[in-house]
């Protein structure tokens, strides 16, 4: 009997799973999103997940510019303080709730006012949200805001079920409900998030059927689980992996320009990087060409500065420093420079922090590596508890999401504790300005100011990699990394 | 044993004391004081034995192939892996001694003091000991050096403290049963006090086990040490230890075996004639099994 059964039981496991496969897309993250919930979310991994559970306002095409998503249409009057939209219509939320200026109002104001709201910031100057008619709402700003319009492409432009929401209070992050193209079903911490497609979505119904999200915080773990068919895209790649998947013919890779940085902040609160020679010296020392070489495997690009190329900001007549070690040796002024280089474990960081290492030691400059928890590692560059730290940024689409909090006297990303008022003023005219090309010209000459006083330094430029199974098509390559998936379809 | 016994012994060897004797007729423990031998020179003379600098890069020879310029091959970072592996012996030999030394020393007096006094101390300190003992080494040791925070010197007080609860538990035990014997009987009698008996009758007729369960425990010791490192609990880049250099070789298994090949084999090795050593030990100093 037993004989019988096994092959019988192995081939409907089988067919089962194929099956399910065919409809089923399991994607491979770097993390575990700590809250699904527009307004409580600082992860970058939450915006994964929860692009495809809420629908936004307005959404980025491949060009970083704004496309209408839930608004069709809008105008900036008043001298840039009136932002009025208008709506599609007909739209409603997984659980049945319309969504129309009401709803839209409400999870505006959720995101400015909910206890603990990370988008707080991002909406400062939203003074107020007017329901004009069931189709039309305004936003009156008290200053204005050029930044706006991409905040709204972001967590901050994400629109909540009403009603899900007044129901779930604080616990709505376990039960997420928008009216996007998947469905948020159930989520077992540390293990996967599943959501299923909505059929009725506005925009058409998407092309597979389940997508569940699976945590590998481990690179050579996400990688070795596509390879084994466990998961059928992963974000990001490690770059040692990078090459060898685009030779593998079962596999694809999408390698597209990001919009954030990553660099080495220098404590300018204390000794000894009080001393602005000092931050110029260890600046001076470090080859960025080689380190996007040899560590990133050409998958990076070197940084002069926040704005990536391609985006609106990007200056030509900024360049990338090139290494000098007379120079450092010179700013040194043949004092001794010890301090301490503060990182989070991950093996491509450790490799960074020791080839940093090596460069300073170029210059006589002795750094010590301490590696510590990413969370302590934030909770020490809030406190100003370091020397020099790495750390870098995700990026935004504008301008303003890349300088602005980190450089602004008391700035919530000013981890530096720098403080000089031409930057601040600089940085503050350029948000009330409109004209993208103004505001540009006013950055650039705030960042002449920065790079000179190096209260950070530039290395690189990070790209998306994204890897998947051949058969996966449709996805588009938005810089902003977040894959959306209502048009990938597996074949 | 009675075929080495009908052997008539060199004259050389006949001046030896038995169990040194008996030891070095032992090939496999032979074999281990050979190769512990030669990693204790490479770990003393290492800047003599290294070619490179171990933290030093080149980015001309990221992944390397072992070749005449680099014998072991070349990390991810273009160190030389030859020269890594012998600066790696000075933190694995100086974190297996050194936490064993420790241990002995901590766990040893515990088990004298309370095989010795007895009563309710030695309740007290072996609940003790076996709360300690019901704990599996690596979790315990990991705990520890992760509340302890990474560092070389936190490590071996890790390991220390996981390693103390054998040597207490043994020392204990010897304690209780050469406690009651004549000879410690007698020596009471004609007035010894009790530190001229721990030391001078007690310490000796224990050390045998004693001797054999450090040379074995440095053998964990070495196998924890490079755990704790592998995990990024031990000693911080760019120090090399054999366990680091394993976790930073876990990503190129494919691309660059070398990177995990000599390290690796380095630990089997040490690992390996720390064992042999410990057996070739006790079956040396082993009386039951060998009258002379």
């Amino acid at each position: 009997m037993r004989r019988v059964h096994f092959p019988v039981v192995f081939l409907s496991a089988a067919l089962l799973t194929s099956l399910a496969s065919a409809q089923t897309l399991t994607v491979g993250l770097d993390a575990d999103p700590p809250k699904l919930d527009p307004a409580l979310s600082t992860a970058l991994v939450d915006r994964q997940v929860m692009n495809q559970i809420f629908d936004k306002l307005v959404d980025l095409d491949v060009n970083l510019k704004v496309i209408p998503a839930l608004a069709t249409s809008w105008k900036v009057t008043n001298g840039g303080l009136t932002y009025t939209f208008k709506l599609k219509s007909g739209v409603k939320f997984s659980d049945g709730t319309p969504l129309d200026a009401a709803a839209v109002k409400y999870g505006l104001d959720r995101n400015r006012t909910l206890e603990g709201s990370a988008r707080k910031n991002e909406l400062s100057s939203v003074k107020e949200v007017k329901v004009i008619d069931a189709q039309t709402v305004q936003l009156s700003l008290s200053q204005p805001y050029g930044p706006l319009l991409a905040v709204l492409t972001d967590r901050a432009g994400m629109i909540v079920s009403p009603t899900a929401a007044k129901k779930a209070g604080s616990d709505f992050q376990n039960n997420p409900v928008g009216s996007g193209p998947f469905t948020f079903v159930s989520r077992v911490r540390q293990d996967n998030i599943t959501l299923t497609a909505n059929k009725n979505y506005w925009g058409g119904a998407p092309k597979i059927d389940k997508l569940v999200y699976r945590p590998f915080p481990d690179g050579d773990v996400r990688y070795a689980n596509l390879l084994s068919g466990a998961v059928q895209a992963i974000t990001p790649v490690d770059p040692k992996d990078v090459s060898k998947l685009a030779e593998n013919a079962k596999f694809s890779v999408l390698n597209y320009p990001g919009i954030g940085f990553q660099g080495v902040w220098f404590n300018v609160t204390r000794a000894p990087f009080n001393n602005k020679n000092f931050r110029q010296a260890v600046a001076a020392t470090i080859d960025r060409e080689a380190i996007a070489k040899s560590i990133f495997y050409d998958t990076v690009t070197p940084a002069a500065g926040p704005f990536p190329p391609g985006t609106a900001a990007a200056s030509s007549s900024i360049k990338v420093q090139k290494p000098d070690i007379a120079l450092a040796k010179q700013k040194l002024g043949g004092k001794p420079l010890t301090f301490t280089l503060l990182t989070s474990p991950g093996s491509v960081t450790i490799q960074l922090a020791q080839v940093y290492q090596a460069m300073f030691a170029q210059a006589g400059i002795t750094a010590k590596i301490e590696q510590v928890e990413f969370g302590t590692l934030l909770d020490r560059a809030d406190k100003q508890d370091y020397d020099a730290l790495m750390l870098g940024w995700s990026g935004r689409p504008d301008p303003d999401g890349n300088i602005y909090d980190f450089f602004v006297t008391d700035g919530t990303n000013n981890q530096a504790g720098y403080s000089n008022k031409t930057v601040d003023s600089l940085l503050a005219k350029a948000r009330a300005q409109n004209a993208m090309s103004a505001r540009v010209a006013t950055y650039n000459v705030a960042l002449g100011t920065i790079i000179n006083d190096t209260p950070y330094t530039w290395v690189y430029f990070q790209r998306n990699l994204v890897a998947s199974v051949k058969g996966m098509v449709g996805l588009k390559p938005i810089p902003d990394g977040i894959l959306r998936f209502k048009d990938v379809d597996l074949k | 044993m009675t075929t080495t016994l009908s052997k008539p012994p060199s004259p050389a060897k006949r001046r030896l004391p038995a169990p040194v004797r008996r030891f070095l007729g032992n090939k496999l423990a032979v074999i281990g004081i050979v190769v512990l031998v030669i990693f204790a020179g490479a770990a003393l003379l290492a800047r003599q034995v290294a070619p490179f600098d171990p933290a030093q890069i080149f980015f001309a020879d990221l992944r390397a192939a072992p070749s005449a310029a680099h014998l072991f091959g070349a990390d991810e970072l273009g160190r030389d892996i030859f020269s890594r592996v012998v600066y790696g012996a000075r933190v694995s030999l100086s974190a297996g001694l050194i936490s064993v030394t420790l241990a002995l020393v901590f766990g040893g007096s515990i088990g004298l003091i309370a095989g010795y006094i007895g009563g309710w101390l030695d309740d007290l300190l072996m609940r003790f000991v076996d709360a300690l003992l019901s704990l599996p080494f690596l979790v315990l040791a990991i705990a520890l050096a992760a509340i302890l925070g990474p560092s070389l010197q936190n490590t071996m007080i890790a390991i220390a403290i996981v390693t103390a609860p054998a040597f207490a538990r043994i020392t204990r035990g010897e304690v209780l049963s050469q406690r009651e014997r004549d000879y410690v009987q007698a020596a009471q009698a004609l007035g010894a006090g009790d530190g001229r008996l721990i030391v001078r009758h007690l310490l000796p007729n224990i050390s045998g086990a004693l001797i054999v369960q450090t040379s074995l425990a440095i053998a964990n010791a070495i196998l924890a040490e490079a755990s704790l490192s592998f995990l990024g609990l031990g000693i911080q880049p760019p120090t090399p230890s054999w366990g680091s250099m394993l976790n930073a070789a876990r990503g190129y298994l494919t691309d660059a075996p070398w990177m995990a090949l000599f390290p690796g084999l380095a630990i089997f090795l040490a690992v390996l004639a720390f064992n042999l050593i410990g057996d070739g030990l006790r079956e040396a100093l082993d009386p039951r099994g060998h009258k002379s």
